[in-house]
């Protein structure tokens, strides 16, 4: 059994927000990249915790290879990270390119999963936290035909099937179904392991198998973007919040004097 | 339906019988009809209230297309995949658009990777003038991002409703229904549902009044707090993702970018710094009002009415004023 669980490299998402709140985040001359070269690149959250989902299986006594793999100029520190986690394989998918959009991310993945010996089971995080987008798993599913299961906080290999706990906005719910499929993993999977001493030593002497973009042969409209970041832009928020001031039993009777006066409750 | 349509797709019942969001985003459609010089078209999937025809027609619809089958009495996503991914490639419309919620969120993508479109989510606006471009938001609401869509004869939309306002047609239209046939007999849901969700009373997505509360609440315990305040406002108590993540109270009380997305009358935020993941879902409230001890706190930002100050000293004072 092979699991794969596909990691990007994104900007800190808490440092973005730091210098969003503080009004100091700058886009580039370019008018859509951020620039800020003290915020750092890290691993997706949500990928992170695919990786951990894949951990957790391996803990419930799962027998599998775990792949993770990223696509991007350099990804040393992110694939040394999840090698330290317990990956047994790491994966670069090289390119150049700045202008990936979903669907072309998703057609390179799919390739290299496909020419790799494909998979059982592919884990995504359900969104990357800087385009937000969260659309990469599902077109990966469909390009390798799979069923997709997104929003997982708990996945259980039973003797063949894979038994799966979403969350969904009705509360949790169960599925059940056969392998392969792709799976998103949301925070509700909880908190990701620290690599230990042991594993940290065995991802040093880890190498990372390189494979160039241009060799997995895919045709140019496969990588052409459909989907084509032209601006980003901090949105201006209109503030006017009325402060009230006083004792707390002060300020609760102003607050919700004022409420009742507007109908906003009873 | 002509082709190069713009289309809504629609499912499932909401508060008031229709499709969640889909009288906003029925009137985002119409704008961008407008400006494409395209028809708008509602794809209404599975059953569906007797209000169906009479909204279509408020909302300027031009066509009223239904899909019915036995197999989408219910949400099936496989199913839903094939039926709206048929209805593409006869009708090859220019854009679909969704009401985001999480079951869109994963439909979308399906169906434009199965018939080759391009996808696009988290959009709060559209322009049709020449190519589309959309406006969508980033990094959980701290940027906003405009995207041009051309290279697919059609683009899956997923828009997030709560930003936009629902507002009928100056020229009301008498849609023409349609039943779309569409061929499901081999399509097998590939996972079955083993154990649906427990039912655990109201949501939060359907909330007049929501109270949440976050890390200023300082300990597990004084979640308590936010209850009670919820209970004597006849509201719904709600959670920011860090108290969520530290396990002290379940996620389905979890509002931002990946938990609820509401729209309440009024919601009360109390020791909730207003990072932009969780005013994702909940700025779209009429009123907002922040308790935080911290006056640059963010929070001031969104919120109507401010009070700087130790929620747990003012949480208890507007109980006991909610109850007077």
């Amino acid at each position: 059994m092979r699991i794969v669980v596909c990691a990007k490299e994104v900007l800190d998402p808490d440092a973005v927000n730091n210098y969003a709140l503080a009004g100091r985040l700058e886009i580039g001359d370019d008018g859509k990249t951020i620039t800020q070269s003290a915020i750092p690149q890290l691993i997706n959250g949500f990928d992170e915790q695919g990786i951990e989902a894949a951990l957790k299986l391996r803990d419930a006594g799962a027998d599998f290879t775990l792949t993770v793999v990223s696509i991007g100029s350099d990804q040393k520190s992110l694939l040394k990270h999840s090698a330290a986690m317990g990956a047994d394989e790491i994966v670069a998918l090289r390119t150049e390119a700045t202008d990936l959009d979903a669907s072309a991310v998703a057609n390179i993945l799919t390739a290299y999963i496909q020419s790799s010996g494909g998979a059982d089971l592919v884990l995504c995080g359900r969104q990357a936290s800087d385009d937000d987008q969260g659309v990469v798993p599902a077109l990966i599913a469909e390009a390798l035909g799979m069923a997709l299961v997104p929003i997982a906080r708990d996945l259980e290999l039973k003797s063949d099937t894979l038994s799966v706990t979403r969350v969904t906005a009705d509360g949790d719910e169960v599925v059940e179904g056969a392998f392969p499929a792709v799976v998103t993993v949301s925070n509700e999977l909880g908190d990701p392991r620290f690599p230990t001493a042991k594993g940290k030593m065995a991802a040093r002497k880890k190498k990372p198998t390189v494979v160039n973009v241009d060799e997995l042969g895919l045709a140019a409209e496969a990588l052409a973007p459909k989907v084509k970041l032209t601006r980003q832009f901090v949105p201006e928020i209109q503030g006017n919040c009325e402060f009230l001031t006083g004792s707390p039993a002060d300020v609760a009777q102003k607050l919700i004097e004022n409420l009742r006066a507007e109908s906003v409750i009873q | 339906m002509s082709s190069n349509a713009i289309v809504v797709v629609s499912w499932g019942e909401g508060r008031d019988g229709l499709p969640a969001g889909a009288v906003e985003v029925l009137t985002l459609g119409r704008k961008v009809a407008a400006a494409a010089g395209a028809d708008l078209a509602w794809l209404v999937i599975g059953p569906a209230s007797d209000k169906l025809a009479e909204t279509a027609g408020q909302y300027g619809v031009a066509s009223l297309e239904r899909i019915e089958d036995a197999k989408l009495e219910s949400f099936a996503p496989d199913t839903l995949v094939a039926a709206v991914s048929q209805y593409c490639e006869s009708n090859n419309p220019k854009a679909l658009l969704f009401n985001q919620i999480e079951e869109t969120r994963q439909i979308a993508p399906r169906v434009a990777g199965r018939i080759g479109g391009g996808v696009v989510t988290n959009v709060i606006d559209i322009d049709a003038s020449g190519d589309l471009k959309v406006t969508a938001t980033a990094f959980g609401g701290d940027t906003n991002v405009v995207y041009e869509l051309s290279g697919a004869s059609t683009f899956a939309i997923a828009v997030n409703s709560t930003a936009l306002v629902a507002e009928p047609a100056e020229a009301p239209t008498n849609p023409a229904a349609e039943s779309v046939s569409v061929d499901l007999s081999s399509v097998e849901e590939r996972f079955a549902v083993t154990q649906r969700p427990q039912a655990e009373g109201p949501r939060l997505e359907d909330a007049d009044i929501i109270v949440s509360g976050g890390r200023g609440l300082g300990t597990p315990e004084n979640y308590k707090l936010i209850q009670e305040l919820a209970a004597a406002l006849g509201g719904l108590p709600g959670a920011s993702r860090p108290i969520v993540d530290e396990g002290w109270i379940d996620s389905s009380h979890q509002v931002g970018l990946t938990g609820k997305i509401t729209r309440p009358a009024l919601y009360l935020a109390a020791g909730i710094s207003g990072a932009s993941q969780h005013m994702a879902g909940c700025s779209a409230a009429k009123v907002l009002v922040a308790i935080n001890k911290d006056e640059a706190a963010s929070i001031f930002r969104y919120a109507r009415y401010g009070i700087v100050g130790d929620c747990l000293e003012i949480l208890p004072e507007l109980i006991k004023a909610a109850k007077s």
